[in-house]
């Protein structure tokens, strides 16, 4: 009797087992889910708040025009508040040709420093590089931007004064430039050197076989075949470069109209028009910066395309 | 046809230099930067600033009747740095606030000062005691020219010296702290991990314990991954326009508060969250599942027991990256909790973080550089440690792993 | 410079090496002959990788080596301080046992080796790459896209791709460390035949495992066995009557 006693509580705890094992399994799905529907949520309000702006009256300002709120050159003509003639077309265009150039000074030189801490560097010095490195990545961007505002700015405007130019406190295209190399510098080492040190010796030792040079080996070889890791460490460089806000707030002096290609020439890109002047707004100047951010993500999204598509041409191989 | 070893060579020690100065760019910058905060931001690096309110608090008192004249000395120290008047018990000092306002600062009050005990002529009906650190704006007095601030410390002992009663006296606390956004930034972090944690570790448990690999786990998996690539201001963005609203209508908030912040921050950290801890639950090894399942153990019960602790490290790592992201985030916050810099703080209230506390100071007129620099500090010194701690953590966990792996 | 005899093209006398406290290859003596095929056999971890590297110097990449004796070269012993390592290996070319092109065109990967020596003039490159196709019996295969990719070769070709590369320095010496064992039959078959054609112009030294391959292929043997070499003779005569009962064992598949 007692033993019939026992293996029923035994079943009963089995059973319940089931039933918890069921529940728990539920319960850790549905935080999967929720985590993964967050990218709908992001995507879908954005959305829904940036297309606000094209398709209601915007309490009496009238819609704005699509067209010509993504190819127009003035951000706002009329006053804030009493029109609703905002483009960011210019500004789209001076935030590409940031981030390209941003790319040009971080790219050679984040790839030539990982090739250096993987291959070139005697072990201690490499060590503390890549400390140095990994440090660099852990401070916030904000900090970036105080940095570029205390010593950039200042460096900048000495710099363009040399060339006799007036610029607006350093506030410049270079000086954000500056601000983003620096910062994405970390980001691209830190993504090459695993990609170089992850390249297959065999294919260093044939080039060293056949009396090539370590240094001849490295650059023409073992980038060589780094190619694709080291691609990638650049598109992950340029989609912080678009992103990046607040400290290329402090450093781009704010533009309100016309493309500028001019280095020392103030700026604004679509990150900084997002944040200007928000503390005091309200009505469609304040909506219209979810439109501002729908386009960031637009033109986040086609750059990655793309350059990923060019990467596949890139690193492709023909395999037979 | 291969007589060009000199010329080789050159070009070797050419490419070779370009490493070289390219690897200098970094040390530079880290340099530059760590240079830049300590000397812009280091004087005002002390408790104070940590203890002290940001907005100043000023008074306007007067002497009670039959206050004595204590005639009283002082230590050295106090005539060297400062002013010292014999007469009142008390030392000035010109100083710079954390404002970067040129002020005459208290730097000490005898006991037996007769400003020990000023009577407050603003609503208040307490006796206000003069403390030091508390930054003099005017002594005015009854038949001789008022003592102002900006005239220094000097002139404002000499005319203290000259009378023996004052009319009144305007002075103000400190002010300049970052009491209220360290607060806030500890609330932050807190709330923050309350909210992603749970989500995270739970959902980075479902894709490695229970999901099978199929399609939509692959395309869960990929959703997740996808959130890494949205910047953080498009965090920002949604966070104003869902969670604002949500904590709004749910509490007595205003607008961005704390939880709305915590909340966008809990959705910018859940990949990386799951990350970290996805990667530390691949290394627990398959036998410690099977040997609890086949002890009858059920799948809840050895997840939780077997699983889980396995995997503590992860998760802590997983923590303290949070942590350092939090208190680095900027663009995200100024959006979702705002720019206001207050002292007292509550959940629901305005309030704001270190890193936009740095942010909104940059972009007032004029930019506050040194207490941002300061602040800066502050959070570099953050992360810094935390990335120690993660280091740590991660050799001691690895060291145990390949110790138990040769054993 | 001093007491370095020649026989052959190398000549290697009382090589000891040593991978930190691990004593690898003991006392050495092997003559190699000029415009002859050697063959290195012995079961695997037996130090016959580990002695052509010497050849070639490609030991000194692993930090703990530690190379004692001489190695004549062309009357001089490579391991003298004043040897420009990488001059070398120019004239001892290297073949891996896994084919190892470089991600880049096949053009390119034959271009290689000349242009880190500065050649650019693009007729001479074309010259040279021409040669070492044809030489190595790819150039009808490759001829119309020498553009493309060398990792979109077979294994074959890409090994054969491989010698070629080494061909383009015009080397006197090929090292092949197992050169056919990650090949099918088919292309193993066409990377002896052409290694009996290169021996008309060069000396090689070959790794290999397959004892068929050795029979085939070399004119001189040398067995090893745990770092020594235990035999070395003409390959007709290690196979049919070695010395050795240890070297009959190996040969004949008693233990390998």
């Amino acid at each position: 009797m007692e033993e019939l006693l026992k293996w029923k509580e035994q079943m009963r705890s089995t059973k319940k087992n089931r039933i918890t094992d069921k529940i728990t399994q539920h319960i850790f799905l549905g935080t999967a889910l929720l985590s993964a529907s967050f990218i709908f949520i992001v995507v879908g309000i954005i959305f829904v708040q940036g297309i606000r702006p094209f398709v209601t009256d915007n309490q009496g300002l009238g819609s704005v025009n699509l067209w010509s709120f993504l190819t127009g050159d003035v951000w706002l003509i009329g006053a804030t508040f009493a029109s609703n003639l905002y483009s960011v077309g210019f500004i789209i265009v001076s935030t590409l040709f940031i981030a390209l150039l941003s790319l040009l000074v971080s790219f050679p030189i984040g790839v030539l420093t990982a090739l250096f801490i993987a291959k070139v560097a005697p072990k201690p010095l490499a060590k503390i590089l890549r400390t140095v490195i990994e440090t660099l990545a852990a401070i916030p961007s904000i900090v970036y931007g105080l940095f570029g505002a205390g010593i950039i700015l200042q460096v900048v405007y000495d710099v363009s004064a040399l060339f006799g130019y007036q610029s607006k406190g350093g506030n410049s295209i270079i000086s954000v430039v500056l601000v983003l190399a620096l910062m994405t510098i970390p980001t691209i080492t830190a993504i090459s050197e695993v990609a170089i040190r992850s390249v297959d010796k065999t294919i260093e030792h044939g080039s060293l076989a056949l009396g090539a040079s370590n240094t001849q080996t490295n650059f023409k070889v073992v980038l060589a075949s780094a190619k694709s890791g080291i691609f990638t460490a650049a598109i992950l460089g340029i989609g912080r470069t678009l992103g990046e806000a607040t400290a290329v707030s402090l450093v781009a002096g704010g533009r309100r109209a016309g493309i500028s290609f001019d280095i020392f020439d103030t700026t604004s890109t679509l990150t900084t028009i997002m944040l200007e002047g928000l503390k005091e707004t309200t009505g469609l100047d304040y909506d219209i910066r979810f439109s501002v951010g729908l386009v960031l993500m637009a033109v986040i999204l086609l750059t990655n395309l793309l350059l990923n598509s060019v990467k596949k041409r890139v690193g492709s191989v023909h395999v037979r | 046809m291969f007589d060009n070893l000199k010329k080789r060579k050159l070009s070797d020690g050419f490419m070779q230099a370009l490493t070289y100065l390219s690897s200098t760019v970094s040390l530079v910058t880290l340099l530059l930067i760590f240079g830049f905060i300590i000397s812009k931001g280091s004087s005002f690096l002390n408790l104070n600033l940590i203890t002290e309110n940001y907005e100043s608090q000023g008074f306007v008192a007067d002497l009670y009747a039959g206050y004595e004249l204590c005639d009283c000395n002082a230590s050295g120290e106090y005539l060297e740095d400062g002013f010292y008047s014999k007469k009142w018990g008390i030392a000035l000092v010109d100083s710079t606030d954390l404002l970067g306002k040129n002020v005459v600062e208290v730097l000490y009050v005898h006991q037996d000062s007769p400003f020990q005990q000023l009577h407050d002529k603003g609503i208040g009906t307490d006796p206000i005691k003069m403390k030091t650190d508390y930054d003099i704006i005017r002594i005015a007095f009854e038949s001789h020219a008022t003592a102002l601030s900006r005239h220094g410390a000097a002139q404002m002992i000499e005319y203290l010296n000259a009378n023996d009663s004052i009319r009144e006296i305007e002075f103000q606390t400190a002010g300049g702290g970052i009491k209220g956004s360290l607060i806030t930034t500890l609330y932050l972090i807190g709330l923050t991990l309350l909210f992603a944690l749970p989500i995270g570790v739970g959902a980075a448990i479902y894709l490695n314990e229970y999901a099978k690999p199929t399609k939509s786990t692959k395309i869960i998996r990929s959703l997740i991954e996808t959130l890494t690539g949205v910047p953080s201001i498009i965090y920002g963005l949604m966070g104003l326009a869902i969670f604002v609203p949500l904590t709004v209508s749910l509490t007595n908030a205003t607008g961005g508060n704390i939880i709305s912040g915590a909340m966008t921050l809990a959705v910018i950290l859940l990949p990386i969250i799951i990350r970290t801890t996805e990667e530390s639950l691949k290394v627990v090894p398959d036998e410690y599942r099977q040997a609890s399942l086949a002890l009858g153990a059920s799948k809840t019960q050895t997840t939780f027991q077997v699983v889980l602790p396995s995997a503590i490290p992860g998760i802590m790592t997983a923590t303290l990256l949070a942590i350092g992201r939090i208190v680095g985030e900027s663009a995200a916050l100024v959006f979702a909790i705002g720019t206001a810099i207050k002292d007292d703080i509550t959940l629901t209230g305005k309030s704001t973080s270190l890193a936009v506390h740095i942010w909104a100071m940059m972009t007032d007129e004029p930019a506050n550089i040194e207490l941002s620099a300061t602040i800066a500090i502050i959070i570099v010194l953050i992360t810094i440690l935390l990335n120690i701690i993660i280091k740590i953590i991660s050799t001691r966990y690895l060291k145990r792993k390949l110790g138990s792996a040769y054993e | 410079m001093s007491s370095c005899l020649v026989d052959g093209v190398f000549n290697v006398e009382g090589l000891n090496l040593y991978y930190g406290d691990t004593h690898a290859l003991k006392n050495v003596h092997l003559p190699i002959g000029k415009n002859q095929v050697t063959a290195l056999i012995g079961p695997s971890g037996c130090g016959k990788s580990t002695f052509l590297r010497t050849l070639n110097r490609m030991n000194d990449l692993i930090p703990s080596c530690r190379v004692e004796g001489s190695i004549c070269y062309r009357g001089e012993n490579i391991y003298e301080s004043h040897v420009d390592v990488f001059d070398l290996r120019r004239k001892v070319g290297m073949v891996f046992q896994k084919p190892n092109p470089f991600p880049m065109s096949i053009f390119d990967n034959i271009a290689y080796g000349p242009r880190c020596q500065g050649v650019k003039d693009k007729k001479v490159l074309q010259e040279i790459v021409k040669n070492a196709l044809i030489d190595a019996a790819l150039y009808d295969e490759v001829k119309d896209r020498l553009k493309e990719n060398a990792l979109s070769l077979s294994g074959g070709q890409q090994q054969r791709l491989c010698i070629a590369r080494a061909i383009a320095m015009a080397p006197e010496v090929i090292l092949m460390d197992e050169p056919t064992s990650a090949l099918d039959p088919i292309a193993t078959a066409k990377i002896e035949d052409l290694i009996i054609e290169l021996k008309k112009e060069y000396t090689i030294v070959i790794v290999t495992h397959n004892m068929q391959q050795a029979l085939r292929i070399s004119d001189m043997t040398a067995f090893f066995l745990l770092g020594e070499l235990l035999e070395f003779s003409e390959t007709e005569q290690l196979f049919t009557h070695p010395k050795n009962p240890k070297t009959e064992a190996y040969v004949t598949g008693r233990f390998g």
